[in-house]
C-alpha cells in the first residue's frame, strides 16, 4: 500500500469503475442526466430524514438497474441510517467486490466493523480504501482512528486492564456518497455522469498552494510522519498519506465540488503547503467527530485558548452551554459537506455545510471555523454560522 | 507519542543492525543449530529460524548502537564496523532455542529498527493473536499502531493513549523489555560455562544457570565433550530480587542448588502454569548461614499471562509455559544442578578445568587421609560443626570413626564427580561423586559441601545420596 500516490492514479477511474460508469450512462438509454437527478433526490431525501422515502426511491431505481454503484452505495447508507447494519454489511461488501476500485463502499464497511468494535476488520477495510486511493482523506482519518483504538486496545491488553473500562467507541466519519457521485443539478446532461466522476482533471487552479499530492514530497517532507521512524522511507501510509489527501473528500459530499476540487496538476507545489490543508481538515474533521461522540474532552481541546465565544459568553459559559446541549442526546452526527480549506501561514479557514442531526433534530448550515496554528496544532479561534 | 515505540525500538535497532553485519557468520552458526534442537522448532513459524538469527548479536558495537539516538544514526553507526561485528557474532554463542514468541518478538523489532514497519505491525499483530497474554507484545503492537496515527489525528483516542502510557505498569513491561533484548544481544562467549561449573558428571544431562541481572536462564546440555549452551529463557525472579535471607523477604536465593522433584501442574493451582521444579533452597550451606524460607521453584505462568514482569514472584524463578514445558522435559530429578547468579561470570572450559584440578587435590587428599587410618590427619578435613545429614544428626567424632571403619586400607575409585563452586563472601565447593571399592560394583553416592578457610578446603556438611 505504501506505494506513492500518483496523481494520475488517484483521480483517474480504473478501467472497471469506468466501465460501471459507462454501464450506467448506458443503461440511462440516453438519460443519463436523469440518473444523476434520482441520485440526488434520494440524497436529498436522505438529508432530510426521509429515509423511508428515499429507500423506496432507491429500490425502485435500483430494479430497473440493479447495478448502479451510486445507487447500491445510497441504499447502503440509508440502511446504515436506519440500523440496518447486516444489510449495510451486505451491501457495501457486495460493492466492494464488484467495483473494488471504489474507496467508499470499504470505508463505510469499516465504520459499521468500528462501531461493532471490529476493529481488525475496520483496520482492513480502510487500508483497502486508502489502496484504491491513497489520498482518500476521510478513509485516511477514520484509520487514524481505528489505529489509535486498535492502540489502545493493545495497551491495554498489554496492562492487562479491563476492556470495558477504556471502551468508547471511536465514531468514525460515514462517506455518504460516491465520489463519483453526479455534479449539482444543471451540469450539462449527456456524458455528465462520466465527466463528473473524472471532475477532478477540470481546469486545475494549479496556482493555488494546493493540496499538491506530488510524490515528490512524501520524503521531503518528514514533517507528519508520525514516528521518529527509522527510515523516512518505509514509513507507511500515514505518514505520507495525511498530505495529499484533502482534496477527493470534500469532493465526495460535495454536489458543487467545482470550486474545491484542487488539482493533482503536479504543480510544483511548495511541499509543505499540501500537509497544512490536510492537517486542518482532520483538525476540522476531528472536531466534528467528537461533536458527534459526544466527547467533550476532545470537543473543548480543539478550541484554542483564545477562542471567544460568540455573544460575549464567557468562556466558561460557554463550556457549559456546549456541555448542556451535547452531552446526553441519544445521538449525534455531525455531517461536513463542501469543506473548504483556506491555509494561510499561522492561520487557517475551514468552511463547510454542517448537517447535524441530533434526536428529531436536524439543522443543515453554513459554518466557518478560524484556525490558528500554535506550535504542531492547530486550534479553532473563531466559529461563525453563515458565510 | 512515538516516545514509546521509539523507547522500544531502539534497542531492537542495535539489535537488529547488528546482526545485518554479521548475517554470514551467523548463517552458518544457526546452520549448526538447526541441526539439531532448533530443527523442530523452526516448524513452528516460518519466520522463526530467520529471527532467531537475526537476534542473536555480536556485542563489538551494541553500546555505541544504544546511545544512537535515532534509528538512522545506529543503522549508520551499525554500518562501518562491519568487521569487528562479524568477528564477535563467530565468538559469542548463539541464541540457539529463545522461546518461538520471544524469537517473533525480536523480529518484529528488527523490522522496526530496519524501518519496516509495516511488516513490522502485521508480524505483532500475528504474534498478539497468538499469544495475546503476552503482554510485552501487545504493548510493542500498541506501539506500533499508535506510530500510524497521524499527529493531525490529535483528537481521537491520544489522550487515552497518554493515559495508558503513563500508567506504572508500563515500567515494568519497557524493563522486560530491555532486558530480554540486553540478554539477547550479549550472549555468553562460545565455548565458556558459568563459572560455578567447574565439571559435571555426564550423569547429569543437563544444567541450569539462572543470571538475575538479565532475567535469564541458560539451559546447558552435559555431554563427553563437555556443556553446550543449548537454550536460554526469559525469566522472572523475586519482587525484592534476589539474596534471599529470611521467610517471605520475596527474594530468590543466590546459590548452587539440585531440582528435587517435579510437580504434576494438575495438582497445582493456575497461578503455576505448566508445572513446577522445586530446588534445596535452603541448601546445608544457607542453613549453615541462618536463611530461612522454603518453596522456591521454577514454574510457569498463569493463563491470563504469558511471561511475567523481571521483578515479579515471591522468590521463585518463573518461565513462560512453552518454555517450562521445555525445560520439564530435559531435567533429571536430583542430577540437574541450579545455579542462581546475581550476574553470571562466563569462563572457558579450560579455565573451569584448572581449578577443578585445583579442588580435586583436596578431594584426593581427604581419600587418602582417611585410607591411611590416621583420625588426626583425617580430622584436620573437617570444620568442628560438620554435619551429616542423616535421620538424626550426626557429630563429627562419630562421622571420623565411621569413615575409618568404612575405607580403612581399601582402594577407593571416585567417579562421577561434580563440582559446584559457589563463592560470594566466602568460598564454598559442593561435591558430588561416587565411589566404589575396588572389586566391588557399587558404593555410595556423597553430597559434600566445603568451606575455604585460611586456604584449606575443610567439609562442613556431607550428604550420603545412596
Amino acid at each position: 500500500m505504501p506505494k506513492s500516490p500518483r496523481p494520475r492514479a488517484r483521480f483517474s477511474f480504473s478501467p472497471t469503475v469506468r466501465a460501471l460508469l459507462l454501464a450506467v450512462a448506458a443503461c440511462g438509454t440516453a438519460l443519463p442526466a436523469l440518473a444523476a437527478t434520482e441520485h440526488e433526490d434520494v440524497d436529498r431525501l436522505m438529508q432530510a430524514g426521509k429515509l423511508d422515502e428515499a429507500m423506496t426511491k432507491a429500490e425502485a431505481f435500483l430494479k430497473d438497474k440493479p447495478r448502479d454503484p451510486q445507487m447500491r452505495f445510497l441504499k447502503g447508507v440509508i440502511q446504515l441510517d436506519t440500523g440496518k447494519r447486516t444489510e449495510a454489511i451486505a451491501a457495501f461488501t457486495q460493492l466492494t467486490q464488484d467495483a473494488p476500485e471504489l474507496p467508499e463502499p470499504f470505508n463505510n464497511l469499516a465504520v459499521i466493523y468500528a462501531s461493532q468494535n471490529q476493529f481488525d476488520k475496520a483496520r482492513n477495510a480502510l487500508e483497502s480504501a486508502i489502496r484504491t486511493n491513497p489520498s482518500y482523506a476521510t478513509a485516511q482519518e477514520n484509520l487514524g482512528d481505528v489505529y489509535a483504538r486498535l492502540a489502545s486496545q493493545a495497551y491495554s491488553k498489554a496492562l492487562q486492564l479491563d476492556q470495558n473500562n477504556t471502551a468508547v467507541q471511536p465514531k468514525l466519519a460515514v462517506i455518504r456518497t460516491l465520489f463519483t457521485a453526479p455534479p449539482a443539478a444543471g451540469s450539462k446532461g449527456g456524458s455528465t455522469l462520466v465527466a463528473s466522476a473524472t471532475t477532478t482533471p477540470a481546469p486545475a487552479p494549479a496556482a493555488k498552494p494546493a493540496p499538491a499530492p506530488a510524490p515528490a514530497p512524501v520524503a521531503k517532507a518528514p514533517a507528519p510522519a508520525p514516528v521518529p521512524a527509522p527510515a523516512p522511507v518505509a514509513k507507511a501510509p500515514p505518514a505520507p498519506a495525511p498530505a495529499p489527501v484533502a482534496p477527493p473528500v470534500k469532493v465526495a459530499a460535495a454536489p458543487a465540488p467545482a470550486a474545491k476540487t484542487p488539482e493533482p496538476a503536479p504543480a510544483p507545489a511548495p511541499a509543505a503547503a499540501p500537509a497544512s490543508t490536510a492537517e486542518i481538515e482532520s483538525v476540522v474533521r476531528g472536531w466534528a467527530s467528537a461533536w458527534a461522540s459526544q466527547d467533550m474532552d476532545r470537543y473543548l481541546a480543539a478550541y484554542g485558548s483564545d477562542f471567544v465565544p460568540a455573544g460575549g459568553q464567557s468562556r466558561k459559559a460557554w463550556e457549559e452551554d456546549r456541555r448542556a446541549r451535547i452531552v446526553g442526546k441519544s445521538s449525534i452526527s455531525v455531517n461536513l459537506e463542501n469543506l473548504a480549506i483556506k491555509v494561510d501561514g499561522q492561520t487557517a479557514t475551514a468552511r463547510f455545510r454542517q448537517v447535524y442531526r441530533a434526536d428529531n433534530l436536524n439543522i443543515a448550515s453554513r459554518k466557518t471555523l478560524e484556525l490558528q496554528r500554535s506550535g504542531n496544532q492547530w486550534h479553532i479561534r473563531k466559529e461563525s454560522v453563515g458565510g | 507519542m512515538a516516545a514509546s515505540a521509539l523507547a522500544l525500538a531502539t534497542p531492537g535497532v542495535a539489535l537488529a543492525a547488528n546482526n545485518h553485519n554479521s548475517s554470514a557468520s551467523s548463517k552458518t552458526a544457526n546452520a549448526k543449530n538447526s541441526g539439531t534442537t532448533k530443527a523442530a522448532k523452526a516448524g513452528g513459524s516460518r519466520a522463526s529460524a530467520k529471527e532467531a538469527k537475526s537476534a542473536k548479536a555480536g556485542s563489538g558495537s551494541s553500546k555505541a548502537q544504544l546511545q544512537a539516538k535515532s534509528k538512522r544514526a545506529a543503522v549508520a553507526d551499525s554500518a562501518s564496523p562491519a568487521r569487528p561485528a562479524r568477528k564477535t557474532a563467530r565468538t559469542a554463542a548463539p541464541i540457539q532455542e529463545a522461546s518461538g514468541a520471544e524469537a517473533r518478538l525480536i523480529g518484529v523489532y528488527e523490522l522496526f529498527g530496519r524501518g519496516k514497519t509495516r511488516e513490522a505491525l502485521a508480524k505483532a499483530q500475528t504474534l498478539v493473536r497468538d499469544h495475546p497474554n503476552f503482554q510485552l507484545a501487545q504493548l510493542v503492537y500498541g506501539d506500533l499502531l499508535a506510530a500510524q496515527v497521524p499527529p493531525s489525528n490529535a483528537m481521537p483516542d491520544t489522550a487515552g493513549i497518554a493515559r495508558l502510557r503513563g500508567n506504572p505498569a508500563m515500567v515494568e513491561l519497557h524493563e522486560e523489555s530491555r532486558r530480554r533484548l540486553q540478554a539477547l544481544r550479549e550472549r555468553p562467549p562460545a565455548g565458556t560455562v558459568p563459572s560455578q561449573f567447574l565439571t559435571l558428571s555426564t550423569r547429569s544431562r543437563f544444567a541450569i544457570a539462572v543470571d538475575a541481572s538479565r532475567s535469564r536462564l541458560y539451559l546447558f546440555e552435559n555431554a563427553d565433550k563437555g556443556m553446550k549452551l543449548v537454550a536460554d529463557y526469559y525469566i522472572s525472579v523475586g519482587k525484592s530480587g534476589t539474596d534471599k535471607a529470611v521467610e517471605g523477604d520475596a527474594r530468590t536465593p543466590l546459590g548452587v542448588y539440585y531440582i528435587t522433584s517435579s510437580l504434576d501442574p494438575r495438582s497445582l493451582k493456575d497461578f503455576y502454569g505448566a508445572g513446577a521444579l522445586p530446588i534445596n533452597y535452603p541448601n546445608p550451606y544457607d542453613v549453615r548461614r541462618g536463611k530461612t524460607g522454603s518453596g522456591i521453584w521454577l514454574h510457569g505462568t498463569p493463563p491470563q499471562q504469558f511471561a511475567r514482569a523481571p521483578l515479579a514472584s515471591d522468590g521463585c524463578v518463573v518461565m513462560a509455559n512453552p518454555d517450562l514445558k521445555q525445560l520439564l522435559r530435559k531435567v533429571q530429578i536430583g542430577a540437574t544442578p541450579v545455579v542462581t547468579a546475581r550476574s553470571l561470570q562466563w569462563i572457558s572450559q579450560p579455565q573451569a578445568e584448572k581449578e577443578e584440578k585445583k579442588f580435586a587435590d583436596s578431594i584426593t587428599a581427604w581419600k587418602d587421609a582417611r585410607a591411611s587410618g590416621n583420625e588426626a590427619q583425617l580430622k584436620k578435613f573437617y570444620l568442628p560443626d560438620f554435619q551429616r545429614a542423616s535421620r538424626k544428626p550426626v557429630d563429627a567424632d562419630s562421622v571420623l570413626r565411621d569413615e575409618l571403619t568404612y575405607a580403612q586400607g581399601k582402594r577407593v575409585q571416585i567417579k562421577d564427580v561434580s563440582y559446584l563452586h559457589w563463592r560470594d563472601t566466602e568460598d564454598t565447593m559442593v561435591a558430588t561423586f561416587g565411589e566404589v571399592f575396588e572389586g566391588e560394583k557399587n558404593g555410595r553416592t556423597r553430597r559434600q559441601y566445603w568451606l575455604r578457610q585460611a586456604g584449606e578446603w575443610k567439609l562442613f556438611h556431607e550428604e550420603i545420596l545412596g
